[in-house]
């Protein structure tokens, strides 16, 4: 019994770290910066070439429940026509170490680049040095198909001056002879209801959609005079999420939850040809 | 903080004497700090309550910091003896909460914040498992497994997530080890 005891204590000594803080910073997430994700996502432009249609899912607020949000991304890993998800924020909720090592897990079951922006939870604590050390800027921007996507930081509380105007503007100029279909934003959080004026000043700066967490719950809102969409993503806790359609023209919003689990018929259409082809190649 | 902690050795040693139950212990790691002392009275066989200061030092991946403790340990009565005037106490269970002192980390809500918008980022509360040994009627040493209030509560939410990612079903993902000496009067 003393042995049994002793060996079970020493396998979860040798397992467990030793840790002298819940506030270390040191956080062990492999591969999942901004920048290894925008290279994956290159590199996928490169391999497909231009497309007509491509899907954006868009995950947010998975702290306190990341099988949760490992469960949502293996819904999304389903989905064929979703290219990259934007992850809008709110990973931690005490921005301590061990619940962005938590996420990061989850993160990496992900087959599709995800791309996340920084929730006002996560610059909880020392949350901002582990987010710059682990992912990058909390401002960036990148072109995908000819559109593009502008992360920022507008966490109000736990930075001065956000979001940052000047930035935002200079992202969605579009430069001469550039073709773009689509300047979409993304942050943690949406307008506040004191600055009536940031949603007129993302319009005029040319914006087509914004995008956004924090509020738990699907929403979609734009101002009586301002024609600018706001859309919500709730958390993951329940496994839903937002998945936007990309066409040159269009851009459509579906709230996701049981009904998007399922590859649509196109999809399938497309796996049904590839085993024809298959078949009709054999001897 | 280091009054206050004065002033516990003070009441304690006042109101009990050096004998009677009256314990000191350091310990490094386990979430306590990197060095942890704390003073403390046994009020029976089983039952530990203390008081403490932890530090830790400026490091690559620490700010510097202090931090505050008040421990609960409930200490079983089985002993397996394993030498002369040597046992191991295998059922040691424990809570701590720590207050940690550092600008960066707050008790009251900065005045920037809407009422009840965060709860305190510097008071967390562990709990703890201890494997002790123990050597005649004064000296125990220990390891301590600690989980924090959040991996607790992960924890029995989506035990299957842990399951599914960390060794020694989950618990490597929330656990974290420190030793420790426990000396009493």
């Amino acid at each position: 019994m003393i042995r049994i005891w002793f060996l079970l204590s020493l396998a979860l000594l040798t397992g467990c770290q030793f840790q002298v803080s819940p506030w270390e910073t040191d956080v062990n997430c492999p591969g999942m910066s901004v920048e290894e994700n925008l290279r994956r996502l290159e590199a996928l432009e490169q391999a497909s070439g231009s497309k007509a249609f491509y899907q954006v899912a868009i995950l947010s607020d998975p702290q306190q429940y990341p099988g949760a949000f490992e469960d949502t991304i293996k819904i999304v890993n389903r989905l064929d026509d979703v290219d990259f998800i934007l992850l809008l924020g709110d990973l931690a909720q005490t921005g301590v170490k061990a619940e962005f090592e938590w996420v990061c897990k989850a993160m990496q079951s992900s087959k599709k680049p995800i791309l996340p922006v920084i929730g006002n939870h996560d610059a909880l604590s020392f949350g901002n040095d582990i987010w710059l050390d682990v992912f990058g800027p909390l401002d960036y921007s990148f072109e995908y198909q000819n559109s593009k996507f502008v992360g920022y930081n507008d966490n109000k509380y736990e930075y001065d001056n956000v979001p940052d105007r000047g930035w935002l503007a200079q992202q969605a100029e579009v430069a001469a002879g550039e073709l773009r279909y689509h300047t979409i934003g993304f942050s943690h959080i949406a307008p506040w209801k004191d600055d009536t004026q940031l949603s007129a000043f993302l319009q005029d700066a040319g914006y087509d959609l914004m995008l956004h967490g924090h509020e738990h719950n699907f929403d979609l809102w734009h101002l009586y005079d301002v024609d600018l969409e706001h859309y919500i993503a709730p958390d993951t806790k329940e496994k839903r999420f937002g998945l936007l359609s990309v066409y040159p023209d269009q851009l459509v919003l579906e709230n996701c939850d049981k009904s998007c689990y399922q590859p649509t018929a196109r999809v399938l259409n497309v796996d049904n040809v590839n085993n024809e082809s298959k078949t009709s190649a054999e001897p | 903080m280091k009054r206050i902690f004065i002033l516990l050795i003070l009441i304690t040693h006042t109101q009990f004497g050096w004998g009677n139950g009256v314990y000191v212990e350091g310990q490094s790691g386990a979430q306590m700090g990197l060095a942890h002392v704390a003073l403390g009275y046994q009020w029976s066989q089983n039952h530990y309550l203390g008081a403490g200061l932890g530090y830790v030092p400026d490091r690559s991946d620490h700010e510097e910091m202090s931090l505050m403790s008040f421990s609960y340990l409930y200490s079983g009565s089985t002993r397996w003896t394993i030498a002369d005037g040597w046992a191991i106490k295998p059922f040691n269970f424990g809570t701590s909460l720590i207050i940690a002192s550092h600008s960066d980390l707050f008790v009251s809500l900065p005045e920037q914040y809407p009422d009840e918008y965060y709860t305190p980022t510097a008071v967390r509360l562990l709990f703890h498992y201890q494997l002790a040994v123990t050597y005649g009627q004064q000296w125990d040493a220990y390891v301590d497994f600690s989980i924090l209030d959040v991996g607790l509560a992960s924890y029995i939410r989506e035990p299957e997530f842990f399951n599914r990612h960390y060794d020694y079903l989950g618990l490597e993902g929330v656990t974290h080890w420190g030793v420790g000496v426990r000396y009493r009067f």
